[in-house]
């Protein structure tokens, strides 16, 4: 007990806990890789995975805010956006509901067979929405005949 | 005194004339006593003025504006409006001040409260039937009515309208394609009526009805078929002829005014380019008594929507698989000076209608360098033997001056249509004609001039005839004290044009005019850019160049059809420098775009000499730059860099080559009459044929060069006259 709180005072137990969560990630080097794309090592409760590969954690040990995450699929490496989350798992991810989509006996979200495909935020990217202009030049260029 | 000159115009429906211009020749031949001025009293400020001076002018030789809506300067005087209305003191009522000969020892009060109270009432009874839809009204901002009933008006109205009968209303009139008309705004000024009748000689124009009922119209549904038909938009006080093209794009206020030169004929005419969102919205007439009074021609005017439509904006080089493909100007630079620099001196240039006097300059330096001499101008004029040709410029301007020409007493047109080809020289000639005795002669094809004169017929011989004294007009030119003779310029780019040049040039080197300073050889020149071309010394005409046989054939706007596939090596590559893709861009191997009169501080000499410059009003489209530059550039990359670097410097290379260049709007003086009289000599018999002329009609006149073909609104005119004629 006395050794507990003097390891608590002296921050021995973060060290621990660190060690665990790299243990957890599978070794030094793939948890640098975790902490490269999220910035931050947790380790929680699986609680499901979307269509997308998402991951969705939880662990009440960190407090309210902070307790789920989204961990996305490798092949997205550093792209990563938070409308890439499946609808579905948007409500429970953000405390709107504490059971899953597979679980929820209110079914917060249902898909119906008009709905689209759920897409990610495209700004910013090549396949961003561009309108083009609807008005006329002001100065209407030559274009030469091509049989000239 | 002030409706005498307009006997003439009223007896041009008459056969009359005659007989009333015998009178007045009787008239005239008696010596004019100095008048005595006579003293009156404007607002207590003596003044001393010609008897005949109406209180309207005697009031603004002191600087006394009086308020006006029919009374114009430069139109015989209506005296319809009566917003000058003045009290004069000891007369029971207030006088018209427009129309009313001043008396000596008047005392007229233009600030009394009897003129106010008179003006409040005009002012009235003008807007009692006036439309309130100033805020819709393109004439807003500019509008004499507007103004003056902010100055002059009542700051109450009495206007109730209890029982709705609404105020008056008349139907608008179509008169074209260019005049908008909503005439329900018009408050019978009358100036449209007499600018139609007196200045542009088209009798269209009229009113109907009297009182409350008064129209002013066409009587029968008709164009207002003339030249200068956009004049009526400036004249008109208040909103009731508006410019069409420009209809609702603008406020006065919200564009940046311009002041420039219009290159659209040789006469450069002074105009004012009002441009927003850097886009040229119209053109407006800029005042220069010398040259274009304050008028504007409708392809000047109207024209300028083709700056915005087949414009060059990239530069262009030709793939091996021959089409044209727009690439940056370093690489299309490259490959212009690689061309240039294979071509060895075998190097030429021809110079369009539209192209300013640096752009010629360095284009000749360029070439000069490169060891070649081959600088030509698209219209021919002769230079073969038995003619000094362009060696003195007096062989090829209007030597008498455009203002001069209404003081002429004879005129000898040959081989030109003035009306479309210069038409505010015709507006000089024609009121050299109504207001001055003048006479006019033509020896070309029989065109309505707006005018009487004697047609002399159109065979070529008779040039000939009169030359050599034979002709009976001839005998009248001799013993003429002012007469003209004034040449086209299309008639001596024929091929026996030497003949014209030489044989009417000494012709009118024998006549003695009264005045010794007055000149008796004119050209009239029909693109702006040929008289600063042959005063720096390119040669006329395209046959040298074709001789040659180029490899590398730089064409500067040149649009006019004198080069063609067919009349260079097939090897020859060619360079367009210009701004528009007309007859010029599709032979082009290489295209390098340049800018348009309104985009560019450029020099340009018109007709009688006078050399203007144009100002920048927009920035040219797209990658487009200054041509004078963009040759700058060119030598650089050819590898002999051409020694100037901004305006000022070229402006400098241009003073050293000749000086006129750049004392801009001085008309400098002409001589070497007698040598290049000496040196024409007759030609023998070489001229057969007729005579014709480009612009008969004036389908013709809306689209001759390559911003006017690519005008969608000259389009639209050259639509409706065809469709007005064939109805007609």
């Amino acid at each position: 007990m006395r050794i507990r709180d003097l390891a608590i005072y002296f921050g021995f137990d973060k060290l621990q806990r660190l060690y665990q969560d790299v243990k957890i990630h599978g070794g030094l080097l793939m948890a640098i890789q975790k902490f490269r794309r999220f910035d931050d090592l947790k380790s929680g409760r699986l609680i499901g995975q979307d269509k997308y590969g998402n991951k969705y954690y939880e662990n009440l040990y960190y407090f309210f805010g902070r307790s789920r995450w989204v961990e996305y699929p490798e092949y997205k490496n550093c792209e990563m956006d938070g409308s890439q989350v499946a609808p579905e798992w948007s409500g429970w991810l953000s405390y709107r509901t504490d059971a899953p989509p597979y679980a929820d006996p209110i079914k917060i979200y249902t898909k119906y067979k008009w709905m689209l495909d759920h897409s990610e935020n495209l700004s910013g990217t090549k396949h961003a929405y561009m309108p083009y202009s609807t008005t006329k030049p002001k100065i209407e260029a030559w274009v030469p005949k091509k049989d000239d | 005194m002030l409706r005498v000159p307009l006997t003439r115009a009223i007896c041009l429906t008459h056969s009359s004339r005659v007989l009333v211009t015998a009178s007045a020749r009787l008239q005239s031949n008696i010596p004019a006593k100095a008048p005595e001025k006579v003293e009156v009293f404007i607002d207590d400020q003596p003044v001393m003025v010609a008897p005949g001076t109406t209180v309207l002018q005697a009031a603004a030789q002191i600087g006394v504006e009086i308020p006006r809506f029919c009374y114009h300067e430069r139109l015989a005087v209506a005296g319809n409006c009566r917003m000058c209305l003045v009290e004069v003191e000891k007369s029971p009522k207030p006088v018209a001040a427009c129309a009313m000969p001043v008396m000596k020892g008047w005392r007229i009060k233009t600030n009394s409260e009897m003129t106010r109270k008179a003006r409040e009432g005009v002012m009235e009874f003008l807007l009692a039937n006036h439309p309130l839809d100033c805020p819709i009204c393109d004439q807003g901002g500019e509008c004499d009515l507007q103004d003056q009933a902010m100055v002059f008006g009542s700051d109450r109205s009495r206007f109730t309208d209890i029982d709705h009968a609404g105020k008056r209303a008349v139907e608008d009139k179509d008169i074209g394609p260019l005049v908008k008309t909503i005439m329900t705004r018009c408050i019978h000024c009358t100036r449209c009526i007499r600018f139609a009748s007196e200045i542009a000689g088209v009798d269209d124009f009229g009113t109907t009805g009297r009182g409350n009922e008064m129209q002013v119209g066409t009587y029968v549904e008709k164009l207002f078929l003339t030249e200068l038909s956009g004049n009526v938009i400036d004249l008109c006080p208040v909103g009731a002829l508006t410019n069409k093209p420009y209809s609702f794009s603008a406020r006065p206020w919200e564009v940046r005014k311009i002041d420039s030169i219009d290159v659209l004929d040789a006469l450069g005419s002074n105009i004012v380019v009002s441009t927003r969102t850097g886009e040229v919205l119209r053109i407006l007439p800029r005042e220069n008594e010398d040259i274009n009074e304050e008028w504007l021609s409708d392809k000047s005017r109207f024209a300028c929507d083709g700056l915005k439509r087949q414009r060059l904006i990239t530069p262009m080089l030709r793939k091996p698989n021959g089409e044209l493909e727009a690439v940056e100007w370093e690489t299309a630079l490259i490959g212009v000076a690689q061309a240039v620099q294979n071509a060895g001196d075998k190097v030429a240039a021809v110079a369009g209608s539209l192209v300013d006097a640096e752009q010629l300059i360095a284009v000749k330096d360029l070439l000069n360098r490169l060891g070649s001499e081959l600088l030509c101008t698209e219209q021919k004029f002769p230079t073969a033997d038995g003619t000094s040709g362009t060696d003195f410029r007096s062989n090829y301007l209007l030597n008498s001056s455009i203002a001069a020409c209404e003081e002429a007493d004879l005129v000898l047109l040959v081989g030109t249509n003035p009306r479309y080809e210069a038409p505010l020289l015709n507006t000089r000639l024609r009121k050299g004609y109504v207001h001055k005795e003048q006479d006019i002669a033509l020896i070309g094809p029989k065109v309505d001039l707006s005018y009487r004169y004697e047609h002399l017929g159109n065979s070529s011989s008779i040039v000939q005839d009169i030359a050599s004294g034979k002709h009976p007009f001839a005998q009248r030119l001799k013993s003429a004290k002012r007469p003209l003779v004034i040449v086209g310029a299309n008639a001596l780019s024929r091929s026996d044009g030497k003949a014209f040049l030489a044989g009417l040039h000494s012709f009118a080197n024998q006549l003695t005019p009264e005045d010794k300073n007055w000149k008796v050889w004119n050209v009239l020149q029909t693109n702006a850019s040929q008289v600063a071309a042959l005063d720096m010394g390119y040669k006329a005409g395209v046959e040298e160049i074709v001789a040659a046989g180029p490899k590398v054939l730089f064409l500067l706007g040149a649009d006019g059809g004198a080069i063609n596939k067919d009349n260079i090596p097939k090897d020859c590559f060619v360079v367009y420098l210009g701004h528009h893709g007309d007859n010029g861009a599709p032979l082009a191997h290489a295209i390098l775009p340049g800018a348009a009169y309104t985009e560019k501080q450029a020099t340009y000499v018109n007709t009688e000499g006078r050399a203007q410059q144009t100002l920048v009003a927009i920035t040219p489209p797209g990658m487009a730059r200054d041509d004078w530059k963009i040759i700058r550039a060119l030598s650089e990359v050819i590898g002999t860099s051409l020694p100037y670097d901004n305006l000022d410097e070229i402006r400098d290379r241009l003073e050293d080559v000749a000086p006129h260049l750049v004392r801009y709007g001085r008309l400098e003086e002409n001589n070497f009459y007698a040598q290049a009289a000496q040196l024409a000599k007759l030609q023998a018999s070489s001229l057969q044929g007729d005579i014709d002329v480009k612009q008969r009609t004036l389908a013709d006149f809306f689209m001759t060069d390559s911003i006017s073909r690519a005008s969608p609104t000259m389009a639209k005119c050259v639509q409706a006259v065809k469709k007005a004629q064939a109805t007609a």
